[in-house]
């Protein structure tokens, strides 16, 4: 009977070593934060059922090592992703101007429909700032990708950026099944629907029909 | 802010250096100076991937029911068939014609389809002026849902699926199956896959199935065999019947409990599952008491017609008399399932009958067609007959039957066969223990939770960490109880008391609600499953509770299944 959930949508974090990926699943999987480093080894994953639009979605939600040491193992995990958060810290310049290359990265190795999102983590320490938020929302801009500043630590846009990424995931979804049979149908159609609404029948399509 | 001295620490490559470095392998996105990882490394490496792959097997099992749930689907269709419906067999009437799938391009009746809306035409949010209706089947919308919900939008391909249960033989292999539903969520699809030879929907429609399912249409012409009907009647007696576990609630009629705001039924829950024909009541039938020695759990009439032509069964369910009381009135809401055993593939071929409400004598009066059934399978093969009472709150077993399809040979056969009480005592999955008492000296009912046993796992170590809550509705004390948590555990162990004060004559009117909890910190808690036993509640659950009022002062102590659903 285990609770069975409507869609498993596969996520990544990807991003330098220290801008706070595992601390923003840490943030969104316990509703906790550590404020100690511990450097992820190779991967891991965490998962969360949430509720878009009345179905349950099972986010497995990958986190990766930003040390370049693991980089071969990381990229391995781009493929299945179906969405990919693009961390950067915001008192790090140098991880900041590594998202270009994280998303060169996702470029080489990711699915091409993959749904992006950038976030500039860390917000909370304002005073040691070195990348401020227009720079960022000019970065995302130039490549398109939704942008949000984050704080594992002050639990800020977490819910919010990972809500955004699995609904535009699901949006993306819809209008697939939409572009793959041309006539379409309504998202998220119900085989019940039939049941509630059966409207009168429409001249035209009795006269198709006798 | 001096982020200008660090900001040159790093410069960024330009891009047509970075686009040569990943072409040489070289540089930041290669592998260039990856030094070997620890032993340590590797096992914590290892260790999520392990934990991956357990995930992936249920995900693989949750995609594999969905196949299976579609195969099911497309195994009971009648077929695509001239100026009929391609999954009901329904012929095109005047009051409801049939509408063509927009995607398969088969007619389908207007119970088999569904409408859409082309929304890519919508223009300033206003609907296109001219829009015509699209239909799409059934059969195509579940196999788009199934697109969705297999992943398989995303990897473009059905991704790694295990089915409910390993099939031996079967006439479609997996990969056929997945070939098709490919086919069929591709936008290449031309309702082509759908009329290969050999596909589930190759079946070419039997006369007989093709005739209105409605009662009224008068001009319907009867079956060709209900010509030749020999009403040869024999009456199968089979005792010797195991698990006392349902009793005839006798007890409950005695006290018919008025103004008892009943559970109500969900009806079947999917019109596909079987193919419906109301047949029109032979003139020459008569009555008949219902005479023969039953073991206390009814009798059930069929008739069973082979067709060798379309190697089809018909099976018609005809009525059940002296059912066993399941609610509190003493009635049941009956339906049957019906089984053609031992299994040749995966999945059964099971077909259910409408429910009928209310009632210890339904007129189910319903035909369900077997396809696939070969002469010789006759001699080997049997139908099983389980009658389940329609509940929200899970499906009790009513009694079953089992007849050798010897009987129908050589011509079709009436029989009535006496039903047996269900074997399943215990439930099996997700379960809770209770023990209930009612103590006349502290007029109140106490309620022990015992134990919980196989609960689902909720968190990512494979663990629940459960508890349970309580209350009785409705209960003029507003009295909510909650048990310890258990952490990390799925056969958690309570033994914790809980009193609810009231008085007998009140429990018959009063439900305990029961809900077991993953508790979360810093999220909502995860749902892991419901019970609710009362006045309202049907079968076992019902007979615990009444059995609590009618003894009191007595521990009443029994396993109940745990339902998924959130009914509260
Ligand atoms: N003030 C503040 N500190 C944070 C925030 N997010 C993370 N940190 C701290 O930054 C450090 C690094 O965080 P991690 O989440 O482990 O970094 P990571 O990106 O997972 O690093 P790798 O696993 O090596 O790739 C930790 O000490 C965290 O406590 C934040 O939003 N605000
Ligand atoms: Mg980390
Ligand atoms: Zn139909
Ligand atoms: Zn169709």
């Amino acid at each position: 009977m285990a609770k069975t959930y409507d869609y498993l949508f596969k996520l990544l974090l990807i991003g330098d070593s220290g801008v706070g990926k595992t601390s923003i699943l840490f943030r969104f999987s316990e509703d906790a934060f550590n404020i100690s480093f511990i450097s992820t080894i190779g991967i891991d994953f965490k998962i969360r059922t949430i509720d878009l639009d009345g179905k349950k979605v099972k986010l497995q939600i990958w986190d990766t090592a930003g040390q370049e040491r693991f980089r071969t193992i990381t990229t391995a995990y781009y493929r299945g992703s179906m969405g990919i958060m693009l961390v950067y810290d915001v008192t790090n310049e140098k991880s900041f101007e590594n998202i270009k290359n994280w998303i060169r990265n996702i470029e080489e190795n990711a699915s091409a429909d993959v749904e992006k999102m950038i976030l500039g983590n860390k917000c909370d320490l304002d005073a040691k700032r070195q990348v401020s938020k227009e720079r960022g929302e000019q970065l995302a801009v130039e490549y398109q990708i939704k942008f949000v500043e984050t704080s594992a630590k002050d639990s800020l846009n977490v819910e919010f950026a990972f809500y955004t990424l699995a609904r535009d995931i699901k949006a993306k979804m819809e209008k697939k099944q939409e572009a793959s049979n041309p006539p379409g149908g309504r998202s998220g159609v119900q085989l019940k629907a039939n049941e509630q609404n059966r409207k009168p029948t429409s001249w035209l399509a009795r006269c198709s029909v006798l | 802010m001096n982020f200008q001295s660090k900001a040159n620490k790093y410069v960024c490559p330009n891009d047509r250096q970075l686009s040569l470095r990943a072409k040489l392998r070289t540089g930041w996105s290669a592998a260039r100076s990856e030094p070997p990882l620890t032993t340590s490394e590797r096992e914590a490496i290892a260790a999520v991937v392990k934990r991956a792959e357990k995930l992936e097997e249920v995900e693989a099992k949750r995609v594999g029911r969905l196949v299976a749930r579609l195969e099911g689907m497309r195994r009971s269709a009648q077929g695509p068939a001239p100026r009929s419906c391609l999954l009901c067999g329904e012929t095109a009437r005047l009051l409801s014609p049939l509408r063509t799938c927009s995607i398969c391009r088969h007619t389908a009746c207007s119970k088999c389809v569904i409408e859409t809306f082309p929304y890519r035409k919508m223009t300033n949010g206003r609907p296109p002026l001219y829009s015509r209706e699209a239909y799409m089947c059934n059969l195509c919308a579940e196999t788009r849902e199934m697109w969705k919900k297999s992943g398989a939008w995303f990897f473009k391909s059905l991704p790694k699926y295990i089915l409910p249960q390993r099939r031996a033989t079967g006439r479609y292999n997996d990969t056929e199956l997945a070939r098709s539903l490919q086919d069929a969520g591709n936008s290449s699809n031309d309702g082509k896959t759908d009329s290969e030879p050999g596909s589930p929907l190759s079946i070419h429609a039997p006369t007989f199935s093709r005739q209105p399912s409605n009662t009224d249409s008068r001009k319907s012409i009867t079956s060709p065999h209900e010509t030749h009907y020999e009403w040869s009647e024999t009456d199968i007696l089979s005792h010797g019947f195991s698990g006392l576990s349902l009793h005839r609630a006798d007890s409950l009629t005695q006290r018919p409990l008025t103004n008892l705001k009943r559970t109500g039924s969900k009806g079947s829950a999917y019109s596909l599952r079987s193919i419906r024909k109301e047949i029109p009541k032979p003139v020459d039938q008569i009555e008949r008491p219902p005479m023969i020695p039953d073991a206390g759990f009814g009798t059930l009439e069929i008739r069973l017609a082979y067709e060798n032509s379309t190697s089809s069964l018909a099976v018609t369910v005809l009525r059940a008399r002296g059912l066993i009381g399941m609610d509190m009135t003493g009635l049941a809401d009956p339906f049957c399932r019906l089984e053609v055993l031992p299994r040749e593939g995966a999945y059964s071929n099971r077909l259910r009958t409408k429910t009928v409400h209310k009632t210890k004598n339904p007129e189910f009066n319903e035909t369900l067609h077997f396809f696939g059934i070969t002469e010789s399978d006759l001699a080997v093969k049997s139908l099983e007959i389980v009658l389940f009472d329609d509940d929200r709150y899970g499906c009790d077993e009513m009694g079953s039957a089992t007849v050798s399809l010897r009987e129908c040979t050589k011509s079709p056969t009436q029989l009535r066969l006496a039903l047996l009480g269900s074997s399943g005592a215990e439930p099996t999955g997700p379960r809770i223990l209770l023990a209930l008492c009612y103590s006349t000296k502290r007029r109140a009912l106490v309620v022990n939770v015992c134990k919980g046993a196989d609960l689902p796992p909720q968190d990512s170590n494979g663990y629940s960490d459960p508890f349970v809550k309580l209350h009785l509705d409705p209960d003029p004390y507003h009295k909510k109880h909650k048990t310890s948590i258990k952490w990390r555990n799925l056969n958690p162990v309570w033994n914790e008391e809980f009193l609810f004060e009231t008085r007998p004559t009140e429990l018959s009117r009063q439900n305990l609600t029961l809900t077991v909890w993953d508790k979360d910190y810093g999220k909502p808690n995860d749902f892991l499953g419901s019970l609710v036993l009362g006045a309202s509640s049907k079968g076992r659950r019902l007979k615990h509770w009444m059995d609590c009022i009618k003894f009191p002062d007595h521990r009443h102590e029994q396993w109940h299944s745990l339902t998924d659903t959130q009914h509260l």
